[in-house]
This record gives C-alpha cells, structure tokens and sequence, in this order.
C-alpha cells in the first residue's frame, strides 16, 4: 500500500516534463562544461617549452631540466638549428641562443618564470664550468648541495583553518539543505494539493493517515535522491576528470557515503515532520505561512554547521548538539570533513536519530490526520493535536 | 442478513450538536434515502460511518462488528465535496485508486474499463480529470466509488450536477448495486428521486432522525387527505367528528381526517349535500412530508 502511493508520487514528480527537462539540461550542462573546461584549466599544467640553439647553446640543456625538476615545473627542451628570435614561433615560451655563460633569451614578457629557471640553469652549468676548473667533481659539489637543507620547525598553530575541508563538508551540508528544503516544498504542495482537491477524503477512507504521509515521503524521497544523484554523479564525473578533487585532498567515496547516510536520515527527519505541518493550511497560497519558519528553522542547524564547526571542531558545545537528532545531519557531515569526530559519536548520533525519526513521524502523523481534513483557514498545531 | 448498523451518534463540534444521538439501519440490498435541510448533519453521520470522521460517541457497525481499515476499504464512497488528482488521467486514477482499496493490477484495469463504459466516460480515459466537464467528473467519482466492487456504498449528494440522463444512468447502477446486495446509502435533497428510487428513506433534523421506514409507511402515518370534487355549497361541512374540510376552489375541497376509517361517512355527507364527481385520497408526497417534518417547531434549526 505505500508502495502504491509512493510510487505515484514518484511517477508523477520524475515523470513530469519540467523535472525532465530540468534534469537532462542540468546533466548536459556540467558535462560539457567539463569538456569545455578541461583544455583550459589544462593548459597551465602543459609543459612549457624553451628552444635551444644548436650548437655550444646545447649544453644548457640537461641543467635547464634539472632545474625544472628542482623547482617542479615541466619544462621541454628542444634542440632547434636556427630558431626565430624575431617573433616566438607558437607554443614556445622562450628560446635560448649564444653561448653558454653569456647566452641571449628571448621571451615575451621578462617576468615570466623560463626567465628565473634559465638564470639558475646557466649559474649551475657557470658554477660546474668552475668546479672542472679548480679540478673538483661537479657531482660531489650538487650533492653536497642538495644534503645541506634546513630542517623546518612550524611554531604556528598546527590545527589551521583547513580551506579544503572546510569546503568539502560546506558542498556536502549545503546540497543536503538544497535538497532538503526542495523536497519538503514538493511533500507539502502535495500535500496541500490532495487537501484543496479534496482527494484525501477518499484516500483517508482506505488508507491511515499515517501511511499516506509516509507513502508520500518516499515516494518524493526516492525522487529527490534520483534528482540528487543524477546532479552528484555528473559532479563526480566532471571533477574526477578536471582532476579537482586531488587538490582537496577527500575521497570521492568518503563524500558520498557521508552525503548519502545523512540524506536519508535528514530527509526522514524533516520532511516527514514539514508534511505533516502542510496539512495544517488548506491553500497553496496559505503554504508560505507554513515554509517560511521551516526554511528559517532548517537554517539554525545550517548556519551553526557553517559558523560553529569550523572554530570549535569538537568542542562541548559541537559534541553536544551533534547529538540532537534536529542538528545532527548537518553538523556531523561537517565535523567528519573536518575529521574531528570519533566513530563512537557518529554511531550514537546516527543511533539517535533512528529511535527520533519513529517519533517524529507520530508526532507528524498525528498532526496530519487531525489537520488534513479540516477545510477553511490555517489550524493551530495544538488544535491538530487535539483534534479526530 | 448483515446489515450497517449506525448506532447512537453523537458528534458535536464546540457547541453545534451535529449528531445528536442518531441511529438507523440500513440492510444489505437495500436503497436508503438519506434526507435533511442543510446542515442537519448527513454528511457528518456519512463521514462517521466511513470512518473519516471520529464520533464522540456511538458505534457503526456492518454484520455485527466495528468498521476496521480492512473492512473500510470494502466500502464505496463518494464525498460530498467531491475529490480526484485534477492533473492525473481518468483511467490511471482509477486503477490507482482501485489498487488502493486492495485490488490486482489486472483486476483494477478490467474494473475501470468495466465501469467508465457504464457510466458513459470510456473515451476520456485518457484526459486529465481538470479537462472534463462537471458532470462528467461527477461521473468518474462515482466510478472511482464503484471501481473496486464494494460491499457497502455511501453517497452524499451522488445526483448534484447530473444531467437527466445521468441521474437516469446513475439510478440505474445504484438499483444494480442493491440487487447484488450491496446496502446503499445516499443522500440527497432531489425528493423526487428517492421517492422514486430508495427503499427506505430517513429524514433527519438537528442531528436526530425525525422520521424513518419504507416511502408507504412514511406517507401513510400522516393525516389521511382526500381531494374531494363536487358542487357543494360553500358553506357545506362534512359534519363528520374529527374531520375539517377546506374550499380550495370553485368545486375543489381538501378534506383531512384523523383517521382513514372517517372516509365513508365524509363522501356520504359529500353526495347528501350536491353532486360528486371525485374523491381521491391525497398522500402527501415526500416533499410535503419533508416540509411537515422540518418545520415542525422544535428546537432551534442548525
Ligand atoms: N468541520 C466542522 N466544524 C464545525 N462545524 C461543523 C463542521 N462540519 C460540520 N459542522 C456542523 O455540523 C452540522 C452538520 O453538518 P453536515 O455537513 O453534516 O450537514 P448536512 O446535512 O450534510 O448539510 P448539507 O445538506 O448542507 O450538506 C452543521 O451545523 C455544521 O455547521
Ligand atoms: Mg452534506
């Protein structure tokens, strides 16, 4: 039986032109922005290329890649008999000419890095020019250069504002209000739909309130899970291959599984709670008395994730309200991005929230079968309560 | 032979006492007309048996136990402020909603076929209920009442909007539905009809039912009437203890007794007097009675 119903409330959301197109369009956009973007964002990483005059230039070479090797940049030498030096031919950022200690470079700017790696390249090859001379080993004398570092003792506070982490529990937290907050206006415009269309009178007379309410949930819960999924997997897809992830330094996998656990359990907890609130009005235009204090109520745990999180990672204050069920979807994704939670407190909290959820879906319950078939103006909570 | 029993209602909401202690039984194939003024709580006692509405209290009952889920979706019932997904097409909403009720995929379709050709809405199986016209979303209402083969059929007001044919399509299938032994309950305030259709028919006011029993019996317990045609003179009186007469016109007489058994004395007064051409008994329609019943003064209407 809620399968029946939920089922229908996913075939009519997922098979509704606008979602479709919306969805399809939404695909198609990252994925070819991704295709569009990757030859650009790529183009930094490219070797740059330096064309060496043929000749006693030449030697320069092997020094002009161990520099570039030292320094970590890609660098591609080429030999070329009588390069131009007038204009650089294209892709080519510089060419080198002339003699080894006293060679020209030609550049377009003289503040682009080629310019500092072939300084240091024709340094290194003068210094072993000088070496040979003294009758000393040009290799002995690199080594020893090389051993001879500094040891680097950071006196600053260890723990610093991670900008990576902080920004992938920001994606997955403000996905999850997203999708939070869309979800629960579509359960309470439908809702309100059967309330105004007066369906719920004979769907009441087969079925209990309380199935009804959770038929829907999941029926526009699996939707909007699809939904989520066929943005996250784009996303996924179009990171992976612009390679932006490497950089965060988080697993794909790590994210996922966080987003998709705290989605089910948030998405249980608030949606079902915002369904049974929408059976208090009677009109779609009524409903933004009832969305108006959730958007604000859904942002009070948001905005703590936000603020709170990143200054006191696990802090009393942070440890506690992890564990209420109304803070916990947003603030232990964050914390675990922050990788400032235990395992034991994401299993209590986790815990919690699946002995909250049954409540919360009696408390819906009753509030949607008291208010659901009351017509007429906005009905109070407690009269809800009271009611049937 | 089961039948529902609706027993000792009592609903009231703040200080209206829309149910005001109401019972009444309505046997399996049987047609019960179900009647009141506005607001003399119909629809409230209909929600209440459907189970929709709870009483304060009273019970209902079919073959002797309560109305649980399972048994509730056994019934058929078509609201008063009628309700379908306006965007969802005819055909899908039916089978939805026969699937609902527990029936097969298979079942359910064969069931919306069956019952949109009946009433007469095969070809919009495929429209969105919003496209149709009034009556023929009516039509499909009451479609969405049958389409799972109820036990028990509760309608408020199945006639408001219907053209004549429909009304006629729809008398049809509820006399159907009654000889297959399915109790029917409706209410409605076109008398005609549920003098013409129902077996039985209640009248309630205030929440109490005022009047009860077959259309004969309702009628026969009034003051027995004649119309009594001949040339009399205006003065004439029947003379007759107990009976008054009235000149309705020229050579027209309304004639009321106590009791039926006055009728040979008043013609024979009637034929002493001048001469008669006709003297009829006069049962009141359901409409007279209706207006006899409601406006007796008792208490303060709701
Ligand atoms: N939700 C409600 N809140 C308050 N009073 C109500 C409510 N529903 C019904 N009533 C009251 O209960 C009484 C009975 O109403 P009900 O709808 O049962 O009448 P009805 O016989 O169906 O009338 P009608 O012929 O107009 O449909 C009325 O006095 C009405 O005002
Ligand atoms: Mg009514």
């Amino acid at each position: 039986m809620i399968w029946l119903i939920a089922r229908r409330e996913f075939r009519t959301r997922a098979l509704s032109k606008a979602s479709l197109v919306t969805s399809s369009v939404m695909i198609v956009l990252i994925v070819v922005g991704a295709l569009i973007a990757k030859p650009f964002l790529e183009s930094d990483g490219d070797a740059e290329t330096i064309q060496v005059a043929s000749g006693p230039t030449a030697a320069l070479a092997p020094y002009l890649q161990a520099v570039a090797a030292a320094q970590g940049t890609d660098v591609e030498v080429i030999e070329v008999v009588d390069p131009a030096t007038d204009a650089l031919d294209e892709g080519v950022a510089a060419v080198l000419t002339g003699a080894v200690t006293q060679p020209e470079l030609f550049v377009d700017s003289a503040d682009d890095a080629v310019v500092g790696l072939v300084q240091a390249a024709v340094q290194a090859a003068a210094l072993d020019a000088q070496v040979e001379a003294l009758g000393g080993d040009p290799a002995q004398v690199s080594q020893a250069l090389a051993g001879s570092t500094a040891a680097v003792i950071v006196l600053g506070d260890a723990d610093g504002f991670d900008s990576g982490e902080f920004f992938a529990g920001f994606v997955v937290i403000l996905v999850l209000f997203f999708v939070l907050v869309q979800s629960a206006s579509v359960i309470m415009m439908g809702v309100v739909e059967e309330k105004s269309s007066r369906v719920v009178e004979i769907l009441l007379a087969t079925v209990r309130p309380s199935t009804l309410l959770g038929g829907k949930v999941l029926g526009v819960g699996l939707y909007a899970l699809m939904q989520a999924a066929s943005l996250m997997l784009p996303l996924v897809f179009a990171a992976v291959y612009l390679d932006l992830l490497g950089s965060i330094g988080i697993s794909v996998g790590a994210l996922l599984l966080n987003f998709s656990v705290w989605f089910v359990l948030g998405f249980a907890l608030f949606t079902v709670l915002f369904g049974g609130l929408a059976a208090l009005v009677s009109r779609q235009e009524d409903l933004g008395s009832v969305t108006t204090p959730m958007m604000l109520l859904m942002m009070v745990p948001l905005y703590l994730a936000i603020y709170l999180v990143p200054n006191s990672p696990d802090g009393p204050v942070t440890a506690g309200l992890t564990q209420v069920p109304f803070f916990a979807p947003f603030l232990v994704p964050m914390r675990l991005a922050f990788d400032a939670i235990s395992p034991l407190e994401v299993a209590s909290a986790i815990v919690l929230c699946l002995i909250a959820i049954p409540l919360f879906v009696w408390l819906a319950g009753r509030i949607y079968a008291g208010a659901v078939l009351n017509t007429g103006g906005r009905m109070r909570i407690a009269d809800a309560l009271r009611r049937r | 032979m089961p039948a529902l029993v609706i027993d000792h209602l009592v609903k009231t909401y703040g200080d209206v006492r829309a149910l005001d202690d109401i019972s009444f039984t309505v046997e399996a194939g049987e047609l019960f007309g179900f009647v009141g003024a506005n607001g003399a709580g119909k629809t409230t006692a209909m929600r209440i048996a459907l189970g929709v509405l709870r009483a304060d209290s009273g019970t209902v009952t079919w073959d002797g136990s309560p109305i649980d889920l399972a048994r509730r979706s056994r019934i058929g019932y078509m609201p008063e402020e009628r309700g379908l997904y306006p965007r969802m097409k005819v055909g899908e909403q039916l089978v939805y909603l026969a699937r609902l009720h527990g029936m097969g995929r298979a079942d359910a379709e064969r069931a919306m076929a069956h019952w949109t050709e009946v009433l007469g809405v095969a070809d919009r199986r495929d429209d969105a209920v919003e496209k149709l016209s009034l009556g023929n979303q009516q039509r499909v209402q009451l479609a969405s009442a049958l389409v799972h083969g109820p036990e028990i059929l509760v309608l408020d007001e199945p006639f408001s909007g219907l053209d004549p044919v429909a009304v006629g399509v729809m008398s049809e299938v509820l006399r159907g539905e009654a000889a297959r032994g399915v109790p029917v309950i409706f209410s409605s305030h076109q008398l005609e009809l549920v003098e013409q259709l129902c077996d039985r028919v209640g009248i309630v006011r205030s929440g109490r039912l005022v009047a009860s029993g077959g259309i004969d019996e309702l009628t026969a317990l009034e003051r027995p009437r004649w119309t009594l045609e001949a040339d009399l003179p205006a003065a004439w009186t029947p003379g007759v203890p107990g009976v008054t007469a009235a000149r309705v016109s020229e050579r027209m007489w309304s004639v009321e007794a106590a009791d039926a058994a006055a009728a040979p004395a008043v013609l024979a007064s009637a034929v002493q007097s001048g001469r008669v051409t006709s003297f009829v008994p006069n049962r009141p329609t359901l409409t007279e009675l209706f207006r006899d019943v409601v406006a007796e003064p008792e208490g303060e209407a709701a």
